[in-house]
This record gives structure tokens, C-alpha cells and sequence, in this order.
């Protein structure tokens, strides 16, 4: 059966550390913005909230564009909150789930069926990549690998942001996403090959995977 | 149950098209009033001044030509059957002359639930404009937490006011005041009448 599920994406930044002038949801990356790319993967998903704060209009003109019935939620207190109160924001009155994605990631096509085919909750990560990455402590029992807790300084996967959790347990925070899950961990690993861009670093990383096809 | 008390706009919210250059249209007069209602949207003419000489356009026709007309403007079905099934829990809030609206509103069975604007008959004309409504005595009125959706500068302050505050831009884009205070913004209308379910 499928999962009743909510996906949520957050847009309301402002991608100072890009140096960008628009919110890094917008950015192109291969001639195509990374907001678009996401909703392109999620093209049979029925309850799609995308989180706006920063250039809000612009963010809703580009989505609308490519499809109507989202939901977008509003963060207009972006400057001084985390991403952990864009998602908080969108988590009520929704789903049994929510599947949380940052709008400035890149996740491989390829990946993110995983995604969509897991009905359990669930908290992300990958290969170390970006220049200044949370990590994720992880241990496996009976066969499976659990997170047991977020680092700034060790851990063994990269954390990307993608988590499925039960929306009752994501509604109020207003830092990061992972202190909305901290409560509640362990929670089961999901190893998804990602890109996050938050530098020109990162940047030029995510320009070169998209270019050799997501190698 | 949230409690939640849901007031709706009545033009291009509850309406699929704006009401008054719809009339307009059909009655010839269309170009000064998209003129007036452009200027307008663009927040270049304060409101109430613009629906005045909006009103005083259409003044000259029959009042009943002008209801009926109002009446022949489709609606929201799906957003007309969440505030008809709910009809106790909802309002339509809107600044339009009760004289012009009334058939459309006695077809949702809205009559006791309306806030609008008022305007004094005589012989099927317009005499006057008795009372223009502002929306924020409705605010004031309201004293159970409420849900507001609206399109326009002028449901801005509502949806401000509103715990769950919506833009609905199903017919044209949400204005720039609607977006700076809205929770929520929604361009679709099956989409809009599935959210106000989640909130009941």
C-alpha cells in the first residue's frame, strides 16, 4: 500500500554563501533549476508543499510554471530561523509522513525511487562531499544500519537533509531539521548519493556530476 | 475539530473571474472598468474610491439585470461545496453591494453569513451607497480563531489577521500585500478545497 506521505521542500533561504542573488532553490545546475529537478522526480506525488520565504514570488512564478497544485507554505521569519522551522512550518496539518528534501540539494534519479519506495521513517546520508558537513553516527543491528546521533565532528555518512519521519513528531523547531529528529532516534539509515550546494565549491562539484550523467 | 471559523473573499476567490469587469463586459461598459480595476490591483487608486466609481458605471443599469448577471459568473465548485457543507462555520467577506450579489448568495444558502457592502434602491436603481464594508470590523467581530482566504490588497489585512492565512491565486496571481503577511498561498482550487478539509 502506498504510504501516506506529505513532501515538503524547502525554498525559504537566502544562498548568502553562494554569493547568489536569488534563493539557491532557483539555481541551475545543467539548464535546469534544482526546484524543478525535484518535481520532476516527484511527478506522482499527491501532496507537494514547497516552503518560501526569500524572493518568495519568484520561487512560486517558477514552480507554478512547471506544475499547480502545490501547496506553497510561507517562512517569513527565513533571516533568523533553520531550515528545522520551514519544515516544522509545513509538517501540520498533513500526512501520516513527511518526507523533507532542502531545495538546494541535488539527489540522483536513480536514488530517489529508493526514496519514494520506503513507507517506514527514515534519515538520510551519503559519501562526505561538501565543505562543511554534519555528520552521521550510525550502528547496525540484526542486519540494518541505524542513525543514532548527528556530529558536527565524526561519523561515517554525510547528513543531506532527506528525512521521512512521522509529521506529528516534526512540528515545532526552529533550527535545524535534524533537532526535530534528535528526540527520536535511533532512526533507520538510508544511504542516498546527493549533492548539496552550498558553496561555489559545491557548485562546481554538482555542474560536473549532473554533466557526467550522475557519476 | 480545530474550531476554526473560515472566511472567504467572494471575488475572484469564491468567483472564477472578478465580478464587476464580468458585468461590465456583458453590459458594454468594460474598458473604463478594467481601466479602474487594473489601477487598482496595481495599488495605484485607493479601493474604496475605485469601487465608487466603479459602482457609479454600472448604476445606470437595472439592479436585477445587474444581479442576474452577477449570478451567470461561475464559481469555485469545489470551494461553493466545502463552505455549503459547512455553511455554519463559514463567511463570505466582501465588499460588494448586496443588491448586485444576492441571487448568487442566496444560492449557497449564505444569506445569514455574509458581510458586505450596502446600497439603497429605488425603482430598481441605485440610489446610494449606504455602506461600504471594512473588512477589519469583520476581524474585530471575530472572536474564535479563523482561517481567511483572499486574493486582493484588500483581504490582505484578514489574512494577516487569520491563523491559517491563505492566498488563493486560482484566478490571478496573488497580489504583493496577500504575500507579505499569507501562511499559505494556493493556485488550484481542488487543491485549496482539500487543504480547508484538513483544517475543519
Amino acid at each position: 500500500m502506498a504510504v501516506s506521505r506529505t513532501v515538503i521542500i524547502s525554498c525559504a533561504g537566502m544562498g548568502s554563501r553562494l554569493g547568489l542573488g536569488s534563493t539557491k532553490a532557483l539555481l541551475e545546475v545543467g539548464g535546469k533549476s534544482l526546484i524543478i529537478r525535484h518535481l520532476e522526480m516527484l511527478d506522482h506525488e499527491k501532496d507537494i508543499r514547497v516552503v518560501v520565504g526569500y524572493q518568495a514570488e519568484s520561487v512560486i512564478e517558477a514552480v507554478r510554471k512547471y506544475r499547480e497544485d502545490i501547496l506553497f507554505v510561507f517562512n517569513h521569519r527565513y533571516r533568523e530561523t533553520g531550515t528545522g522551522a520551514s519544515v516544522a512550518l509545513a509538517a501540520k496539518y498533513a500526512n501520516e509522513y513527511i518526507l523533507s528534501l532542502d531545495g538546494d540539494l541535488l539527489v540522483h534519479p536513480e536514488d530517489m525511487k529508493k526514496v519514494l519506495a520506503c513507507s517506514h521513517e527514515f534519515v538520510s546520508g551519503g559519501v562526505p562531499g561538501t565543505d562543511d558537513p554534519w555528520m552521521l553516527q550510525t550502528y547496525k543491528e540484526n542486519g540494518r544500519e541505524y542513525v543514532s546521533a548527528f556530529s558536527k565532528n565524526t561519523g561515517t555518512y554525510e547528513w543531506n537533509g532527506i528525512t521521512q519521519m512521522k509529521s506529528q513528531k516534526m512540528q515545532n523547531g526552529t533550527g535545524h531539521v535534524f533537532q526535530l529528529i534528535e528526540p527520536y532516534l535511533p532512526v533507520p539509515f538510508l544511504e542516498l548519493r546527493t549533492c548539496e550546494i552550498d558553496t561555489v565549491n559545491d557548485y562546481e562539484r554538482a555542474l560536473e556530476w549532473v554533466k557526467n550523467g550522475f557519476h | 475539530m480545530s474550531g476554526y471559523v473560515f472566511l472567504f473573499d467572494l471575488d475572484a476567490t469564491i468567483t472564477r473571474q472578478e465580478i464587476l469587469p464580468a458585468v461590465s463586459r456583458k453590459l458594454g461598459v468594460f474598458e473604463k472598468n478594467f481601466s479602474l480595476t487594473k489601477r487598482t490591483m496595481q495599488g495605484e487608486i485607493p479601493f474604496k474610491q475605485s469601487f465608487l466609481d466603479r459602482v457609479e458605471l454600472l448604476k445606470k443599469f437595472p439592479v436585477s439585470q445587474v444581479s442576474r448577471l452577477v449570478d451567470e459568473i461561475p464559481v469555485n465548485e469545489k470551494l461553493v461545496e466545502f463552505i455549503t457543507n459547512h455553511r455554519q462555520r463559514c463567511y463570505i467577506v466582501t465588499v460588494h453591494l448586496d443588491v448586485w450579489i444576492q441571487e448568487m448568495i442566496k444560492k449557497m444558502g449564505m444569506e445569514d453569513h455574509l458581510f458586505c457592502s450596502r446600497a439603497l434602491v429605488r425603482n430598481d436603481y441605485i440610489q446610494d451607497v449606504s455602506d461600504i464594508l471594512d473588512k477589519n470590523t469583520v476581524i474585530n467581530q471575530m472572536n474564535l480563531p479563523f482561517v481567511a482566504a483572499g486574493d486582493g490588497n484588500h483581504d490582505a489585512e484578514m489574512i494577516q489577521a487569520a491563523e491559517i492565512g491563505i492566498g488563493y491565486g486560482g484566478v490571478h496571481d496573488v497580489s504583493p500585500a496577500v504575500l507579505a503577511v499569507a501562511s499559505h498561498v494556493i493556485c488550484q482550487e481542488d487543491k485549496l478545497a482539500e487543504f480547508l478539509e484538513r483544517l475543519l
